[in-house]
């Protein structure tokens, strides 16, 4: 078996290698270029620690986001459920709930069912997750301001900020933990399981996977649950670093989140794409704000580079990507 | 524009109309030939167009028909012949001559806008103008009366700022046709009109058409419904793979002859049945009135014995892709009952179907047949991996190992020539691509396996090869349906031929008793 599959290895040609490897390079290439332009403050422990924990609510956003592009739709609430969440659980600890039990019901549950609401408003109206999702972002921010009386909520348990919060044997940030295992959850879905195949196929060719067997709405709405849970993920760990839940967080955040996808390699049109190359995107987002910060330019020209580099991403695998699918 | 036209009308109406007949032809195509790379698609046609008549355009799919006509729109050049026009002559029509020679065309797909209004759809591209103060308008005045002429002309009942989204079907069509008798079209070519209409729709259409060809216009008929052609046509020009067989007066035809005429060839080909095989009372399959839930096809029921195979003929649109999709569980149906090896089925979606046992090899290999960034290998075992799996067919995870199995075993069987199983599917040709698809449901161990159209676009060799492995799964007990529109495939492949004609069972044949010309009967009556 192995002989065979040897003599008849297809050589690989260029557009092979881009598409695998074109996100890592994107991301070795600005590692390369902040070094050289700010060695001092760029190449520290400490400042990687920093990029890496603030990388960690873009990672966790993106993740669930790259559910809603697989599908060749989009999920533009995953920002609004990130402070919706992060509200209903800095309650639920203000009651005197215990954290567990509120990251349990207040996470965990509660972005599933906000997922669920998503996924069942596109299933039932068949239309577009873009438009569903765009007034879902809008409802989740309402509710969000009318839970919180539009102001921060405190109470929030010192365990769980300095938990959550906290760093990992002292170093490593507790936030990028959970992301990456987060993430591994889902390389494992996406890669390892059947209903992680068949969500490829129902990105790739929404008709022949119906017409193949697949059970299209179920798997639709499951990808909206996925990408709720992330999101409220990210809630958590925002609260839990900022030590108490603001209504207006995470505001444009979903911007990042598919940049990230996108940087990612994945398909906009839905079915190709992969989540490790969306964890380096959301590091290559973080990468950027950190070192455009460092070499001293205002948050208005991260914005311009970070545009810029969406369209440069995208363009040059369109150009290299596209000799082969012919 | 139109003015002229009206005035031209009131002149026609005013007696001269018997005259008009047999006057100069309004356009004529002597001796046409059409080879494409490899093909020849039309030999040696003649075709004229009288004033005031109806000359009805008749030939199977693939007749030439649309490559005649796509000559006359001046889309192609002829080969060979010569195109006439008012009296002169040209090598060919380019889209301007067609279109200044008065000639228009209505497709079967509708070319009407449905985001803007009727005149505007009458009017698009050609929008008039007024000028105010030097700047010129869109002047929606005098387009809304001509409008009106025009629709009152034609005898439709809207006003001319109606959304065209609003209309129905035959409505949109007269739109089209209101927009030909707007620019002062002397021949007006009408593709396959009543393709979707009712009987009711049917009638009013040609009480337009008859008034067109009151009015001196020459109309272009094409269609393969003897009936219809019989009731509308003067004269009639039959074609048969891309041969001429000629040119007569409706008065001396009937369907019979008609029929003779557009399938008259020989049949070539090795017989896979054997006609006098009697395969007994073992009933695999049975349906029982199937009615859809938007009655695209009504009433059917039918019965499929072990080691038959059941073929379905009839014209697209008449009902057969349509009960495929009911009884796959892909269309709703509005009554209906299924037994699969004497189990009753409730069938509510493909996923029911494939848990049932039930494979559809669908008609459009690239927009329902396989799952295009996939690899041949990820294909082969989607049915199995989904049939295996509980709860929607979301339970279970990959396994590489039985993966490689089923993708070889399935690449044996079918023959997919591939370098490996990894490569993918879209590298393959038409006929590897549908081996692929036969081997996923093949894999998923069915006990009914659905071809719709299994051999389009697919060359000889695969075809043959297609054939002998449905035989071969009837004669393992599995039962399979053909939807073919190729007559020479269904019969010899088929034991059994049930005909649909709009939407209803119109006949059924044994192989003895099917022959191409009462499958045609059978569809078009």
């Amino acid at each position: 078996m192995s002989k065979q599959t040897q003599t008849v290895k297809p050589k690989k040609t260029f557009s092979d290698y881009w598409s695998s490897y074109s996100t890592v390079a994107i991301l070795v290439l600005m590692l390369i270029v902040f070094s050289a332009l700010k060695p001092s403050a760029f190449l520290s422990t400490n400042n990687f620690v920093k990029i890496i924990e603030q990388s960690s609510i873009t990672i966790l956003l993106a993740c669930g986001e790259f559910f809603g592009i697989i599908l060749g739709g989009i999920d533009l609430s995953v920002s609004s459920t990130m402070a919706l969440s992060g509200v209903v659980c800095a309650k639920l600890m203000l009651a005197g709930w215990p954290p567990v039990l509120a990251v349990l019901v207040g996470i965990i549950l509660f972005g599933a069912v906000v997922g669920a609401i998503n996924g069942s408003l596109i299933n039932l109206t068949n239309l577009p997750p873009f438009i569903i999702t765009l007034g879902t972002q809008a409802i989740f921010r309402g509710f969000t301001y009318i839970l919180s009386d539009a102001r921060s909520v405190s109470g929030i348990s010192t365990g769980f900020m300095q938990f959550v919060g906290g760093k990992l044997g002292g170093v490593v940030p507790m936030p990028i933990v959970i992301a990456l295992i987060v993430a591994l959850i889902l390389i494992f879905f996406t890669t390892k399981t059947r209903a992680g195949r068949n969500i490829y196929a129902l990105g790739g060719n929404p008709s022949s996977a119906y017409y193949a067997g697949i059970t299209t709405k179920r798997h639709q709405l499951l990808c909206f649950v996925i990408s709720g849970v992330c999101a409220s993920l990210a809630g958590m760990v925002n609260i839990a670093r900022l030590g108490s839940a603001e209504p207006n967080a995470g505001t444009g955040y979903e911007t990042y989140a598919i940049a990230s996808v996108i940087i990612g390699g994945a398909s906009f049109f839905g079915g190709q794409g992969v989540v490790w190359k969306v964890v380096i995107g959301g590091l290559i987002i973080g990468v950027i704000n950190n070192g455009l910060n460092m070499v001293g330019l205002s948050s208005y020209y991260q914005q311009i580079a970070m545009g810029a580099l969406i369209i440069l991403a995208v363009t040059l695998d369109r150009f290299f990507g596209a000799s082969k699918d012919k | 524009m139109l003015g002229l036209f009206l005035k031209k009308r009131n002149a026609l109406t005013s007696g001269q109309k018997e005259k008009m007949v047999h006057m100069n032809s309004l356009v004529e195509m002597r001796n046409i030939t059409k080879k494409f790379p490899g093909v020849t698609a039309l030999s040696g046609v003649n075709f004229d167009v009288q004033p005031g008549e109806v000359h009805v355009l008749l030939g199977e799919n693939g007749a030439g028909k649309s490559t005649l006509m796509k000559m006359l729109s001046g889309a192609y050049e002829p080969t060979e012949g010569t195109m006439v026009a008012n009296g002169k002559e040209f090598p060919r029509f380019t889209p301007r001559i067609s279109q200044e020679n008065g000639i228009s065309i209505i497709y079967q797909e509708l070319s009407v806008i449905d985001e803007i209004s009727i005149q505007e759809n009458i009017f698009v591209g050609k929008l008039l103008t007024k000028k105010v103060a030097g700047i010129s308008l869109v002047d929606n005045a005098t387009m809304k009366q001509r409008t009106q002429e025009v629709l009152d002309e034609i005898g439709l009942k809207r006003s001319p700022g109606t959304r065209a989204g609003q209309l129905s079907i035959p409505e949109k069509q007269m739109v089209e046709i209101a927009k030909a008798v707007a620019f002062d079209a002397k021949v007006i070519i009408m593709d396959e009109p009543t393709s979707s209409l009712t009987t009711e729709e049917i009638n009013h259409l040609f009480e337009i058409v008859d008034r067109l060809k009151k009015q001196g216009k020459g109309i272009v008929f094409i269609s393969h419904k003897l009936d219809e052609v019989m009731a509308i046509g003067d004269r009639v020009t039959v074609l048969k793979d891309g041969q001429y067989i000629g040119t007569y007066p409706i008065s001396e035809m009937n369907e019979d002859k008609l029929v003779t005429m557009m399938v008259g060839r020989e049949i070539k080909g090795t017989y896979l049945q054997d006609p006098n095989r009697d395969y007994g009372d073992d009933i695999i399959f049975e349906a029982k009135d199937i009615t859809r839930k938007d009655n695209r096809c009504r009433n059917i029921s039918f019965q499929l014995k072990r080691g038959e195979i059941l073929g379905f003929s009839g014209l697209v649109g008449a009902g057969r892709t349509e009960l495929m999709e009911a009884i796959f569980g892909a269309a709703p149906m509005k009554t209906g009952e299924m037994t699969l090896l004497g189990e009753k089925l409730n069938i509510k979606c493909p996923y029911d179907a494939l848990k049932a046992g039930i494979a559809l090899v669908t008609e459009n290999r690239r927009v329902t047949g396989f799952s295009p960034f996939f690899s041949i290998k990820q294909n082969l075992i989607q049915a199995k991996y989904l049939k295996e799996s509980k709860f929607g067919g979301m339970t279970g995870l990959i396994n590489k190992k039985m993966e490689q199995e089923v993708a070889e075993e399935q690449r044996a069987a079918m023959q997919i020539k591939c370098a490996t199983t990894n490569q993918t599917i879209t590298e393959l040709s038409g006929g590897n691509q549908q081996k692929v698809i036969l081997g996923k449901w093949m894999a998923s161990d069915p006990k009914l396996i659905i071809f719709d159209e299994p051999t389009k676009g697919i060359d000889v060799g695969t075809k043959s090869e297609i054939y002998k492995l449905m035989r071969a799964l009837a004669e393992r007990g599995i039962g399979v349906l053909v939807v073919s529109s190729e007559m020479p495939e269904l019969l010899s492949t088929c034991d059994r031929i049930v005909v649909f004609s709009d939407g209803k069972k119109n006949g059924e044949f044994t192989s003895l008793e099917a022959t191409e010309e009462a499958l045609v009967r059978a569809a078009t009556t």
